[in-house]
């Protein structure tokens, strides 16, 4: 039995231990805004938050979840009531056939916690972990600038 | 196939210890797991028990005193970069971990994990092995020392046995001593491995003297080379002479290339790598000067 506290919820799965975290977010709780794309913690598309940093979920063991607070992009907002990064994203067309764009966008929150008044070139650091294939990148970087803005005005 | 295998969470050292003492081979100490996962998955290793030792609270943190910089096995690449306003040394390998695999998996990955790997490319190593460092390991005889040169052994070997794990790296300090030290490599891009690396350490008197040396090579041979013969050339020299052209910084680039066995692969051939040593070894000298006059 693993338990995790998953988009503020507390969930008990009778699962076998030997399992990642994004195939078990996947998978067991249908969270498939965790996007599993090259399974070695390169790519950064199954980015969670774990404790509020972002984890690549594809290398993490299931239960190193446990006893942390694991967010998904399900648990940062909805279509009524978006994130101020997620409204930044769309506004800027942060991407273009989006596969990539839950991790991008967890990488972001993460970020501007740390960093709300970054440069163009600390948000192409901060994102270097993240790949978008269509190349969408100076739109992403936009995107971020527009949520960072958003956010200092929230603040 | 990948195999099954149970998880265990031990509170302590000991119990880890314990744990792998009676399971033997077919248990695993299991940290950050970023490389271990893909072990896993390629069934490189097939462990029946998963030893997840990144809770244990004895093998975390990093702690400075008068006498040594002690970075616990467990603390993650993120906590390390994390660190580098606390000492200059710190500050350098919080630059180090800046050129490691990608922001979210450095949140993940240990330094502990990254130097058990044992990689020849591994950018932390060299850094450690020309700060002087030391490995501590714990096991069920106890705990003993090694110094970070001989805790390599070869490609994924470490100096580690009988059920021991890395509990933490001691850097020594000399409060009498002013200590700086720099890491470069040859890389492609951003999530790279280096093609070749080096790192140097440089200790001065209160007069600018070298007092103490380390310098280490990465990538031009199954373990991380330290260039003794090379280091001893430079004692007893002023600091002011390191950013010159002088005849003992061109020996110096001359027994690292020596010292250095590189290989021909699909990444670069021997003969490049062996210039390049020189050129990173001068680079990481000249690097420790401008710190030291700032």
């Amino acid at each position: 039995m693993v338990n995790l506290h998953v988009n503020s919820r507390n969930v008990d799965l009778d699962i076998k231990p030997h399992r990642t975290l994004a195939d078990v977010l996947r998978t067991e709780m249908g969270l498939i805004g965790v996007r599993v794309s090259c399974s070695e913690g390169e790519c950064g598309s199954c980015t969670v938050l774990v404790d509020g940093r972002p984890c690549t979920s594809c290398l993490m063991l299931v239960n190193q979840g446990e006893g942390k607070s694991i967010v998904t992009i399900e648990g940062i907002g909805t279509p009524d009531d978006l994130d101020p990064v997620q409204e930044a994203f769309i506004e800027e067309q942060g991407f273009q056939c989006a596969f990539c764009t839950p991790g991008f966008i967890l990488t972001a929150k993460a970020f501007l916690a740390e960093n709300p008044n970054p440069t163009h070139d600390e948000v192409s650091v901060a994102m270097s972990g993240n790949i978008c294939r269509c190349g969408a990148y100076p739109y992403i970087v936009r995107s971020v600038m527009r949520a960072a803005a958003k956010l200092r005005e929230f603040a | 196939m990948r195999s099954e295998f149970q998880y265990r969470r031990p509170a302590s050292i000991d119990e880890a210890v314990a744990m792998k003492a009676d399971l033997g081979t077919t248990a695993m100490y299991w940290a950050g797991g970023t490389d271990m996962v893909l072990h896993w998955m390629r069934s490189i290793h097939s462990p029946e028990l998963c030893i997840d030792i990144t809770r244990i609270e004895g093998l975390r943190g990093i702690e400075i005193d008068r006498d040594s910089i002690r970075i616990g096995a467990m603390t993650s690449l993120d906590e390390l970069d994390r660190s580098a306003d606390r000492h200059c040394l710190l500050n350098t390998l919080s630059d180090i971990t800046k050129l490691m695999c990608t922001p979210q998996t450095r949140t993940i990955a240990t330094v502990g994990g990254n130097l058990c790997n044992a990689s020849p490319a591994a950018d932390l190593s060299p850094a450690f092995v020309a700060m002087n460092a030391d490995a501590v390991l714990a096991g069920p005889k106890g705990r003993r020392r090694v110094r970070m040169e001989e805790f390599f052994l070869g490609v994924n070997k470490t100096s580690l046995s009988g059920g021991e794990l890395l509990e933490e790296i001691r850097i020594p300090l000399n409060p009498d001593l002013k200590v700086v030290a720099s890491y470069r490599r040859i890389d492609r891009t951003v999530v790279d491995i280096a093609l070749v690396n080096a790192s140097s350490c440089i200790s001065v008197d209160s007069d600018g003297v070298i007092n103490g040396c380390g310098i280490a090579l990465g990538a031009v041979a199954p373990v991380i080379l330290r260039v003794s013969d090379a280091e001893t050339l430079l004692l007893g020299l002023s600091v002011r002479e390191l950013g010159r052209d002088r005849e003992e910084l061109q020996k110096v680039e001359e027994l690292s290339a020596i010292a250095a066995k590189p290989i021909s692969d699909v990444r670069a051939s021997a003969e490049y790598r062996r210039q390049m040593v020189k050129v990173m070894v001068r680079r990481t000298l000249q690097d420790c000067a401008i710190q030291l006059k700032a």
